[in-house]
């Protein structure tokens, strides 16, 4: 990608977010619903940990305040995901089945950008993500975290590459859905199985703690960059950098395997 | 402008019986029927013409449409646009090309239409004085203005075609495809979107491709006619030519209610004028379709003249609606071909 190319992605992408804050204003109630049900959610799950430690010291050697660093640490990327590629849940409930997807074929940018950029800053995403950075800076001040020069400087990388592992193989499951005409059952299963890893990932059966790590990394979006940043522990982390990259190859792959088949129902 | 080359699309369809059994078979079995919805077609259309694309419903026009805008590739052969690709190439075949299904939406769904502009504008790179050009061009035309802020989603059919329509103009292209253009539309701003769509051809010279199930679109905007039946090209050629070879004329007539039955005015023509076709038509009017090998419109006029006390005659334009219909009807290959009578 060239240098303009890159600048005129920058510039779209930055009218698109705007034109999309003005649609938060206009849908205030929608946003205000989303962020909401959000809330309550993640309250939920904060809950179940707090009552858990009621009756355990530590779980699998963590404490308390290390799991909800945890918890918080897994909305991060979720979240930084959530606000910019919401749409692919569309592709893989009906955008192929419906015929819509025509739209992101006829428009002169990158066509899975042409998708994404249909919903960039999607309100559910900011409620995700500043909940996540209150729960990280609440746990960390309680446990008085002090991060070392490097883990600063790796914070937001991870984050980044956490973010591009749910990215893509989101892109992946909904991609099947050029040939399955809808793939929403299996990435709504796959999305209940991403959140396992709110929670120490150590406490699961190897089987499941193998699948979340090789298979479906999501291990990597927060147990393992979490782990490093709580106790220095770089175990698995030299490992994020390619396996976020082999995700992203396979995930757009699929979708640029997708398109060559694209048939368009319908008149 | 644009290039078919020996251009086919099949599909893959996957037989399914009925019946859980039967559904059961079909996600395990590999059997599927092969769909030619384009088979082998060829055509050119040079710049600056406007063409209709007539055929029946999947004559396979849709199919080439979207071969033609990149949005699926042909099984064999090429297409190609302003030279290019429009599969390979995608990008820069979008920057020329507008693209209309009347069906379908290319909007934003949820941001106001002035914003889905803006995006467009963007998007497609359209130089500022362009888009000031086309922005008061479609208020003009097609009262654009009147949408502002509505979002997308809250338009009616209507309104929603006309942003469309607008959208699919705004970067100058030099080649627009219509898909059923004018669904949905009142019979005002049809003849605007019409007249919008001749004044952006005379202005700038753009190519316009169009299929359309309404004659006015065919006869309003187009020059040229491209007849396909059953994933062939049967007829292209000049509207005037495609008028031409109609066989049949048609002339309706209305005569003094009580002078004759209906049905015995439908006797009269039938022995005065053989070959010929009388349907009643509304209002107690009589359609008379002839040959034109066979009669005459004088000979025609002359008998009705004679036998009835007419009231009123109507002589339509050269008969589009028959060659239409019978091309819509799936009559035998060649459908604009002579020879077979009214």
């Amino acid at each position: 990608m060239s240098v303009s190319t890159a600048r005129r992605y920058a510039r779209l992408t930055t009218v698109l977010c705007g034109v999309s804050l003005h649609r938060l204003t206009a849908y205030r109630m929608d946003f205000l619903i989303g962020a909401a049900s959000f809330v309550i959610r993640i309250a939920c799950q904060i809950a179940l940990i707090s009552v858990i430690f009621q009756y355990v010291p530590s779980l699998g050697g963590w404490t308390q305040q290390q799991a909800l660093f945890l918890l918080g640490f897994s909305l991060l990327p979720r979240g930084l995901d959530r606000l910019f590629t919401d749409q692919l849940w569309i592709l893989a409930w009906q955008l192929v089945r419906t015929g819509d997807f025509f739209r992101y074929m006829i428009r002169p940018v990158n066509p899975f950008y042409s998708l994404l950029s249909e919903r960039f800053l999607y309100p559910d995403g900011f409620g995700e993500l500043a909940t996540g950075i209150a729960i990280v800076v609440t746990a960390a001040g309680a446990m008085d975290l002090d991060l070392t020069l490097v883990q600063w400087l790796l914070f937001l990388p991870l984050v980044l590459c956490g973010a591009l592992i749910h990215t893509f193989i989101k892109a992946f499951l909904a991609s099947l859905s050029f040939w399955m005409t809808s793939s929403l059952n299996v990435m709504v299963a796959v999305n209940q199985l991403s959140e396992f890893t709110a929670y120490p990932l150590n406490l699961y059966h190897p089987v499941l703690r193998g699948l979340l790590t090789w298979v479906l990394p999501f291990a990597f979006t927060a147990y393992i960059p979490a782990r490093y940043l709580l106790t220095g522990d770089t175990g698995l982390l030299l490992w994020t950098l390619p396996v976020t990259a082999l995700t992203v190859l396979l995930g757009y792959g699929t979708f640029r395997l997708g398109i060559r088949r694209y048939e368009m129902p319908g008149s | 402008m644009i290039v078919a080359e020996h251009v086919s699309k099949h599909f893959k369809r996957h037989r399914r019986e009925p019946g859980l059994r039967g559904s059961l078979r079909t996600m395990f079995s590999s059997q599927y029927d092969l769909v030619r919805a384009v088979d082998d077609v060829s055509f050119e259309v040079p710049a600056g013409v406007k063409i209709a694309y007539i055929g029946a419903n999947g004559a396979g026009k849709s199919t080439t449409i979207k071969l033609l805008t990149g949005i699926m590739r042909p099984t064999t052969g090429q297409v190609r646009v302003d030279g290019l690709d429009p599969h390979r190439r995608r990008v820069e075949v979008a920057h020329r090309i507008g693209v209309v299904f009347g069906q379908r939406s290319q909007l934003w769904w949820d941001l106001p239409v002035l914003d889905s502009f803006r995006v467009l504008r963007h998007i497609y790179e359209v130089p500022r004085a362009v888009y000031d050009r086309n922005m008061r061009l479609f208020r003009d035309r097609l009262d654009l203005g009147a949408l502002g802020n509505t979002p997308v989603r809250q338009l009616s059919l209507g309104q929603r075609m006309r942003a469309e329509i607008a959208a699919s103009l705004l970067h100058d292209p030099a080649v627009l495809f219509l898909d059923e253009p004018t669904i949905g539309l009142d019979l005002v701003l049809k003849q605007a979107v019409r007249d919008l769509i001749n004044h952006v051809n005379a202005e700038l010279g753009t190519t316009v491709m169009l299929t359309s199930h309404d004659i006015g679109d065919i006869t309003g905007i187009c020059d040229q006619a491209l007849v396909v039946d059953r994933g062939a090209i049967v007829h292209q050629g000049t509207m005037r030519e495609l008028l031409r070879s109609v066989d049949t004329r048609a002339v309706t007539f209305e005569y003094a209610a009580g002078s004759v039955t209906e049905a015995e005015a439908l006797q009269i023509i039938a022995a005065e004028l053989p070959d010929v076709r009388a349907i009643p038509a509304e209002s107690g009017r009589i359609r008379v379709e002839y040959p034109v090998e066979r009669w005459s419109a004088r000979q025609v006029i002359a008998v009705l003249l004679n036998r009835f006390d007419l009231t009123d005659v109507l002589v339509p334009d050269a008969d589009l609606e028959t060659l239409l219909r019978r091309i819509y009807a799936g009559s035998p290959a060649e459908p604009v071909s002579v020879g077979d009578g009214a």
